[in-house]
């Protein structure tokens, strides 16, 4: 059984049956329309019509601060693996940040493979929710056919007029099915509805620049001079908020921790970005990227054209992150745009 | 070999960095198995008269006395650590440098002036050399840790360059100008775990700005929010007049 239906009235008993077995994360509100992952543990915690969350789930993938190891420098070079890792389901989680962490997927599958990142993903059920509508104006994610289910997920809700019309993706997802004992079988009407709807987002989401997926490569090739970039650049803050918000933004530092003792400690991870000055700083004060335009061209290109000649794949998951938060209002698609326009 | 002789003094400041080390609760019980605490006049009466492995100086230099003071401090110390927004970048005393000295003076002390002589504002390394920051107002005690450690370890301490927004985004705070409120977060530079912010209020700049900031790109974003440059030039003066290029 690959589909599967929820009936609305059972989404909370849903909800407490997985609470009642590991930790549940969704969508919560902050107020002013702002939402982050957070755990619940109850249908009336979870916003499920939400825009996207601040940070995007990849902050259970890999975590701002993580441990690698712990050391103790008494024992001489002694060091001992750590994985901190806990059973999450992540419920509600749209179409673009499925894909951003499929993208996570790849890069830390890639060799050398990051075992860290490998093994905590093996702890993670993850729950899609289908956006019936865009979020806001700020997604591009039919630019980059990310609106629509594309797999990554155990199981992927949608939702219809009475009840979630639900895909089966995994054997985890099917067990959850099963084990809770609240789905109904798939029935016509709610084919029909699925129909619609699905006929219904073909004609609302069109890509949201007018560029053909294929050539959006190209673009930033030919572009790489541009003098877009120096305008974009003399606007950037290089406060990294758009890494951070980014769910393909996986670039860390790699620091050690002592404890007081001097003796023991930990080796970890923190979030990195290549819009901060010092990224591209090596010894001797050089920098490989100086200015903000460099960085900020970079960025682009690390989701545009950089990624496409080593996974075949772009990127950026249209999740409009970035050009929500950025402050000086660095936009994507406006972005992307003036290199259209510059380059005729 | 003993533990590291380490004390901390004060110039002008309210010494409530200090508190911050007094108030580390049982942190604090590590911290003292680690040094060998000789001076620290806010939680003990002790003087030591041999050299300091580790002088921790909160404070700014204000008058020659301190100045007579903190390069004496200099001289007695292996490593000295400037502690707290007076130290390492004036913090409020610099405010006072944004008039003529004796406007200042006049103010304080009346016509008693000429009893309390005094200098412009400088920070500690405008005077000595130092080997550690440790920025806020108050320190950020987790930092104090970091930074103890790494100088006891005779490694470095890279204070952030970049914003405070970078941990105000790693821990999921509404960013305040989406709020309506001004928050000098996107010029101030990280290392506090956006404190401040994480408890509701504002970033005032205690840290002192970021090394290269682009002040137009800035000013910018303040026009798009309907907020007046001057009114943040003003907040930023707060805490960084002293390390506004000087007429010296």
């Amino acid at each position: 059984m690959n589909q599967t239906l929820l009936p609305k009235t059972r989404l909370d008993d849903f909800i407490r049956f997985l609470s009642a077995r590991q930790k549940v994360i969704a969508p919560v509100s902050l107020g002013n329309n702002q939402y982050k992952f957070d755990e619940v543990s109850s249908l009336d915690e979870i916003s499920l019509h939400y825009i996207p969350t601040i940070l995007p789930p990849k902050k259970y993938y890999m975590p701002q601060h993580e441990t690698l190891l712990k050391y103790d420098v008494s024992k001489g070079q002694e060091m001992e693996a750590v994985v901190e890792v806990e059973e999450l389901v992540l419920f509600g989680v749209h179409t673009c940040d499925l894909a951003g962490i499929q993208c996570l997927n790849m890069v830390f599958s890639d060799r050398p493979k990051d075992l860290h990142y490998l093994i905590r993903k093996n702890y993670l059920t993850l729950i899609g929710l289908e956006c019936n509508d865009y979020c806001d104006s700020y997604a591009n994610c039919a630019m980059l056919r990310n609106h629509l289910p594309k797999g990554g997920h155990d199981l992927f809700f949608t939702e219809l007029a009475d009840c979630y019309y639900v895909h089966v993706n995994t054997h985890r997802g099917d067990e959850l099915v099963e084990k809770s004992g609240l789905f109904d079988e798939m029935n016509t009407q709610a084919e029909g509805e699925l129909a619609e709807l699905r006929t219904r987002k073909k004609e609302r989401f069109k890509s949201e620049v007018a560029i053909r997926y294929q050539d959006i490569p190209r673009l930033f090739d030919e572009t790489f001079e541009s003098p877009v970039w120096e305008d974009v650049g003399n606007r950037c803050l290089a406060c990294g908020n758009c890494t951070n918000v980014c769910p393909t933004c996986y670039c860390f530092d790699v620091m050690d921790e002592p404890d007081l003792d001097l003796t023991k400690g930990r080796r970890i991870r923190v979030w990195d970005s290549c819009q901060h000055e010092v990224f591209a700083k090596v010894a001797g004060g050089e920098s490989f990227r100086e200015e903000r335009k460099d960085r900020k061209r970079h960025r682009f290109n690390r989701k545009f054209k950089y990624p496409v000649d080593r996974y075949r794949r772009i990127f950026c998951t249209g999740c409009g992150r970035c050009s929500r938060t950025c402050m000086a209002k660095i936009d994507l698609k406006e972005t992307i745009n003036a290199l259209m326009e510059e380059r005729e | 070999m003993g533990r590291p002789k380490v004390a901390f003094f004060d110039l002008s400041c309210c010494e409530g960095c200090q508190l911050q080390v007094a108030n580390l609760g049982e942190d604090l019980l590590d911290v003292l198995e680690l040094i060998d605490l000789v001076e620290f006049r806010e939680v003990m009466s002790e003087k030591w008269e041999g050299r300091y492995d580790l002088a921790i100086v909160e404070g700014s230099v204000v008058n020659d006395e301190s100045e007579q003071r903190v390069r004496q401090i200099r001289d007695r110390c292996n490593v000295l650590i400037a502690y707290g927004s007076c130290a390492t970048i004036g913090g409020v005393n610099g405010m006072k440098n944004r008039r003529p000295i004796e406007e200042s003076q006049a103010a304080v002390y009346g016509d008693k002036t000429d009893w309390f002589p005094a200098t412009k504002t400088r920070t500690v390394d405008q005077v000595v050399k130092v080997d550690y920051y440790i920025h806020g107002c108050p320190i950020y005690p987790p930092e104090f840790i970091k930074v103890l450690k790494a100088a006891l370890a005779g490694l470095s301490y890279p204070v952030p360059d970049f914003a405070v927004c970078v941990e105000c985004k790693f821990n999921e705070n509404v960013c305040m100008y989406d709020k309506g409120v001004t928050c000098l977060g996107p010029i101030t530079r990280a290392g506090c775990n956006s404190w401040c912010i994480n408890a509701g209020n504002v970033c005032y700049g205690c840290r002192g700005m970021v090394s290269n900031p682009n002040r137009n790109g800035a000013e910018d974003v303040l026009r798009r929010y309907d907020l007046n440059p001057e009114l943040i030039a003003n907040k930023m003066m707060m805490y960084n007049a002293a390390k506004e290029s000087t007429d010296e």
